[in-house]
């Protein structure tokens, strides 16, 4: 009473603390914890998503010498997609289903905690289409989190692995799974959903991350109310200019109601700018399977995205295949990066989509900057008009122009891509893009009988092949390689250099302030290359083919890389669900990707391994 | 090279095992626990009565490996090998489309057609035919309440007849447990979301048995040029089992009438089978 005023100050403090505590201390903490970089905090490295490290103790003059340091079993045969989180010298691994969680103490290499939740395999199995991955976790406010399959997100305590919360994300009675790594936002978990095939409605939802309590979510398309897009504000990229996308922008590029089962679901990677307040992302392919029994855009499928953290508006979405007929499901990773673009500095979004475009936009706006094809082997498209921002479809490679009475020969890419959901990293160093790429080009043959769901129908069947061109000029080479790691530069939208791989790159990459990039192979060969050159300087054979993250951190001094081996997924469906018998029919169930990928079986065999790598002695 | 070992292999047995010609211990069947009117867990559905009637002509135990048939049926049941590496989960699927390119199909068994089912008394009486209902008065498609499915042909048709607008999208397959398509369908015709469906046949039969053959009317769609409603259903086998495919031809031949009789009592609209050219082995 006799200080009122220091009380009072006392009081708003106390009162400012309690309105927005979490603003405060989780995101200042994880983007603190992102900046120390002996930390790797979330999947991408650092909120924008760059996957790039300061460290430097292994660089291009000493790679050579690099060597296992310790591995570890994860217990688990099926593809290992994510990468191992680093906080406060604790490493935090994740499986496939049954999605179990290792916290290892790095002093002993020993398990501090494990945690495997209950899911029920009989529901959840059967409805994941390419392989039971899971992009890992994510670290925020002293939790870990975990993204289920069975759609369940959860909040672990991060020292004693002990269950805090859980919730409900998705119905997988209705198809719906997860596969993506959550990420930590302000005082919210962002997450999204998988299940595309199913005609799972996409959405981005952002779960409060003391509660589970949902705070906001965002559908990909339907009626403003559901998408969050705000008629008077929201923008795209039309007409030359960032413009007003208008009311119910979604529902008017379908009929009647299919958007109900629209798709556009959202597997992919999630950044966040802290400045701007805005988290981005990419939409996935419209669900219906057949483009001819879905007239229209059907927006916002196969877009890229820019949500206001706190309350999920949209700022601007842009859509990049507008009615998709190849499956270039918009899902991949969207790296935010300044730099500059025709001599003005510009905070730009990058995105290297399965269309094969590499795209640059600004950030803030949407405005479309850069657009062109980062493997020249693309051919769907003639170009991308910088106008209107739509894609230019080649006829000869568009399925819905030959319609359903012919084949559509050498469409490149293949369905899953020029690149998949592996994702890029950027080295401000060398202001480089580095690509983990697939080379392959597909067949679509109609007339073919399916049946799904004790339903004959008239379908088509995808088979795939190496692309048998140069990446980097589309020249006819005879060559048989399905991968290429390539580095680009986004601020002109050109290949700098290009290696090509045996097999599709289903890693994401790591770049270094030791001049180098990690990334690794189908094969399972963990490999270094020349950020500036791409000479490969370095590698080693895992125990299994990695379609994980490399990830690079320190601790006690050292420097360490590490990645998940254990090959499956999409590439490696056959091998990981056993159906490759070597028949050419053994081609088409994961969804047409196996028959390409057959003699892999050459190579490696499946079983999840954490492998970390160091320099040897004491550095 | 995988493959032509293991067609040199059941050629070793066929050789050895005259009598029951596969060295098989059981009749081992890939199905769907919850696909009716095609097979239930409880063994019911016309798909396990004829594998029943085939275990008992072959005089060996039916045995089921169950999976949801869907995206990774296949993958998950027919080629899944057993854990020890000798042999797979299961031998033969009962139904495929004839021709069907996951697996070796058998000479078709049953040739049923996608057909249109109006529920009776909802002010659609007088539609006969799917003619009529593509020329509707603008008024009444106002009321137009009819199901409408990913891929299938009906989508197409409601497509090609601009009733789009009208179509209740529903998914072609559910991740669920305890409700499959046909079980939907038939709930929603019940409760009136629904007035309408285009159905391929065995789920119209389930559609008609379940909510009463007097309630509904059927209404067959007919193929022509770029669309294609009727279908033939074969067994499969994996691809080089021909020695099985011969086995599930010859038991299809000598049970032709029986397997009929199983497939009608399940109000499942039957047509003739069309000629037969055998599916290339891969």
């Amino acid at each position: 009473m006799k200080m009122p005023v220091k009380s009072w100050l006392i009081a708003t403090t106390v009162a400012t603390c309690l309105a927005a505590p979490a603003i405060s201390t989780a995101n200042s903490n994880l983007d603190r914890l992102s900046k120390d970089a002996k930390n790797w905090s979330m999947w991408g490295g650092n909120y924008h998503g760059t996957r790039y490290s300061k460290l430097n103790q292994i660089n291009t003059n000493n790679v050579s010498e690099l060597q296992p340091a310790w591995t570890f079993s994860t217990g688990v045969l099926r593809g290992h997609e994510g990468g191992p989180i680093v906080v406060n010298d604790t490493v935090y691994i994740h499986t496939p289903f049954p999605n179990t969680v290792y916290a290892i103490d790095q002093a002993t290499q020993s398990v501090i905690w494990e945690y495997t939740p209950k899911q029920d395999a009989d529901v959840t199995i059967p409805v994941m289409c390419c392989d039971t991955v899971n992009r890992g976790l994510a670290y925020g406010d002293g939790k870990i989190f975990l993204q289920q399959s069975d759609t369940v997100l959860t909040a672990l305590d991060a020292k004693t692995g002990k269950r805090i919360w859980s919730v409900q994300n998705g119905d997988p009675k209705l198809g719906m799974t997860n596969t993506n790594s959550p990420v930590v936002v302000n005082d919210k978990v962002l997450t999204g959903i998988s299940g595309g095939e199913f005609g799972v409605r996409g959405f981005l939802a952002a779960y409060d991350i003391n509660t589970g309590q949902l705070a906001w979510k965002g559908y990909s398309m339907g009626p403003d109310s559901d998408t969050l897009i705000n008629a008077n504000s929201t923008t795209t990229w039309a007409n030359g200019k960032v413009t007003k996308v208008g009311a119910n922008s979604s529902t008017k590029t379908w009929e009647g109601d299919q958007w109900k089962i629209g798709g556009g679901t959202t597997w992919g990677w999630y950044s966040f700018d802290p400045k701007l307040n805005l988290v981005y992302y990419g939409s996935g392919n419209p669900s219906t399977w057949n483009p001819v029994q879905r007239p229209g855009d059907n927006k916002w499928s196969m877009s890229l995205w820019a949500r206001d953290a706190d309350t999920g508006e949209v700022k601007w979405v842009y859509q990049m295949t507008p009615h998709d007929e190849w499956d270039f499901d918009g899902i991949n990773e969207v790296p935010l990066v300044d730099q500059k673009i025709n001599g003005k500095m510009r905070k730009t979004i990058v995105h290297f989509d399965r269309n094969g475009i590499g795209y640059t936009l600004d950030r803030v706006t949407g405005e479309l900057l850069v657009a062109e094809t980062f493997d020249k082997a693309v051919n769907w498209v003639s170009e991308v008009d910088m106008h209107t921002g739509r894609p230019t479809v080649v006829d000869e490679f568009s399925t819905e122009y030959h319609g359903e009475d012919e084949n559509t020969e050498g469409v490149c890419p293949a369905a899953l891509g020029s690149k998949n959901q592996q994702p890029v990293s950027y080295s401000p160093q060398t202001g480089y893009f580095y690509i983990s790429g697939n080379h392959v080009c597909m067949d679509y043959e109609p007339f073919e009988v399916s049946y799904t769901a004790g339903q004959p129908y008239v379908g088509a069947t995808l088979s795939m092949y190496p692309a048998g061109v140069d990446a980097t000029t589309g020249r006819k080479n005879g060559s048989t390689n399905l991968g290429v790691f390539t580095a680009w530069d986004a601020t002109t939208g050109e290949i700098v250099w290009s290696n090509d791989e045996p097999f599709s790159v289903w890693s994401g990459s790591v770049a270094t302030a030791g001049g180098l990039v990690f990334y690794g192979t189908l094969e399972g060969y963990l490999k270094a290359v020349d950020a500036k050159t791409g000479r490969e300087l370095y590698k080693f054979k895992t125990p299994s083919g990695i379609i994980g993250n490399v990830n690079t951190w320190s601790y006690k001094g050292k420097q360490y890389v590490g990645v998940l081996s254990g090959v499956g997924g999409w590439a490696g469906i056959g091998m990981a669900a056993g159906i490759d018998d070597g028949t050419d029919a053994s081609n088409t169930e994961g969804l047409g990707a196996v028959g390409a990928y057959r003699s892999l079986s050459a190579y490696t065999k499946l079983g999840g391994v954490f492998t970390v790598f160091a320099l040897p002695g004491h550095h | 090279m995988i493959k032509s070992l293991f067609t040199i292999a059941s050629l070793c047995f066929s050789l050895l095992f005259t009598p029951s010609v596969l060295a098989d211990k059981a009749f081992k069947v890939c199905a769907d626990p919850l696909h009716p009117p095609y097979s239930l867990k409880d063994g019911s559905g016309f798909e396990n009565d004829i594998a029943a009637l085939f275990a008992k002509r072959l005089n060996l135990p039916l045995e089921f490996t169950w999976f949801p048939q869907r995206i990774g049926f296949i993958r998950n049941t027919l080629r899944a090998p057993l854990v020890n590496n000798k042999g797979y989960k299961c031998d033969v699927v009962m139904g495929v489309p004839t021709g069907y390119d996951l697996a070796l199909t058998t000479k078709p068994y049953y040739h049923s057609s996608y057909v249109l089912v109006i529920a009776k008394g909802r002010d659609w009486d007088d539609i006969s035919s799917p003619e009529q209902l593509a020329n509707v008065s603008e008024k009444r498609l106002d009321n137009l309440k009819i199901a409408m499915f990913d891929r299938g042909p009906g989508t197409t048709w409601l497509h090609r007849n601009g009733l789009t607008d009208q179509g209740i999208p529903y998914q072609t397959m559910t991740g669920d447990n305890e409700n499959n398509t046909a079980m939907m369908i038939s709930k929603d015709l019940r409760a009136g979301k629904i007035d309408m469906v285009i159905l391929w046949g065995p789920m119209a039969g389930y559609v008609l048995e379940d909510g009463g053959a007097n309630n509904y009317n059927v209404i067959p769609l007919k193929s022509n040029a770029g669309m294609k409603f009727d279908f033939s259903i074969s067994m499969a086998v994996r691809y080089g089992d021909r020695t099985r495919q011969e086995q599930l031809e010859k038991l299809i031949d000598e049970n032709a009438e029986k397997i009929q009789s199983i497939i009608q009592s399940y109000n499942i609209p039957l047509l003739p089978i069309p000629e037969y050219t055998p599916q290339d082995d891969d």
